[in-house]
């Protein structure tokens, strides 16, 4: 599970998932801010600002902000993310680039976006969902790992995870 | 280090492949890549510059290798970012279960 490409875009990764619920509910939870709040993101991060806008070249603007006082430095911290839609195939699939952003939904022109890919299919009575990330360039990369780093905590990959805006 | 200048090349990353399977000398390279040897050269001159390949000098004989470190790298954050996904694809599970409840 979960596989990493080197492609000459960039680095793909890839991961996939089987849910024991229909299609049109998954693609849903993914995609309605009344759905999104109670699973996006990492354990003790809630999403307290959601405005989604599901159409191509729409946009989802979006904070988490950690509520999770055993996670120290971060509790209270925020993280404004943008995702613009680019294709969508309701209810099979969409794609979409991811930006950090701000509380005015601004893009940050200096931090690393990414290109995600969701597939949706019915598969043995549940759906699959598979998701491909592309990182277009290894600075990209190396930015969002050196803000992990530089924390030294566990939870590198929370943290990649509040960094790139999700 | 250039890893994706590098690796983002279809010849670099054929020898790449090739040499996953054990070190090659240039001449060994080119012939299974089926191009001529000037070219490997300078192919294996770009991966060594980013570190993806490394010379084993033997006796008279120069044999290319792939180091660890770069692909390590790229293991590390592979592993992130299945960490990443998989624990919003556990919320998303939990969440879809009490849904239905």
């Amino acid at each position: 599970m979960g596989e990493m490409t080197i492609k000459a875009e960039g680095l793909e990764f890839a991961m996939e998932r089987v849910f024991n619920a229909p299609k049109q509910k998954v693609f849903a939870a993914f995609t309605e801010c009344e759905h999104l709040k109670h699973w996006w993101g990492p354990r003790g991060w809630e999403l307290t600002a959601c405005d989604l806008d599901f159409r191509p070249e729409g946009s989802w603007h979006y904070c988490m902000t950690c509520k999770d006082e055993s996670q120290g430095e971060f509790f209270g911290m925020e993280s404004w993310g943008k995702s613009v839609y680019r294709a969508i195939d309701a209810p099979n699939s969409f794609v979409y680039t991811d930006y950090f952003s701000d509380a005015e939904g601004n893009i940050n022109a200096e931090m690393p976006p990414s290109d995600t890919t969701l597939v949706f299919e019915e598969f043995e009575g549940g759906t699959k969902v598979v998701s491909r990330t592309l990182y277009d360039s290894e600075e990209s990369l190396k930015t969002v790992i050196d803000m992990g780093m530089e924390h030294g905590i566990r939870e590198t990959w929370d943290r990649l995870d509040e960094y790139m805006g999700r | 280090m250039a890893l994706f200048a590098a690796l983002a090349e279809p010849s670099r990353m054929r020898i790449v492949s090739l040499l996953r399977s054990g070190s090659l000398s240039v001449g060994e390279i080119a012939e299974r890549l089926q191009i001529r040897q000037p070219q490997a050269s300078k192919h294996l001159k770009v991966l060594q510059q980013a570190g993806i390949v490394e010379v084993e000098a033997d006796a008279n004989r120069r044999h290319y290798r792939l180091r660890a470190e770069p692909f390590e790298e790229l293991e590390i954050w592979a592993k992130g970012y299945r960490e990443l996904w998989n624990e919003r694809f556990d919320r998303l599970d939990d969440y879809l279960k009490r849904m239905q409840d």
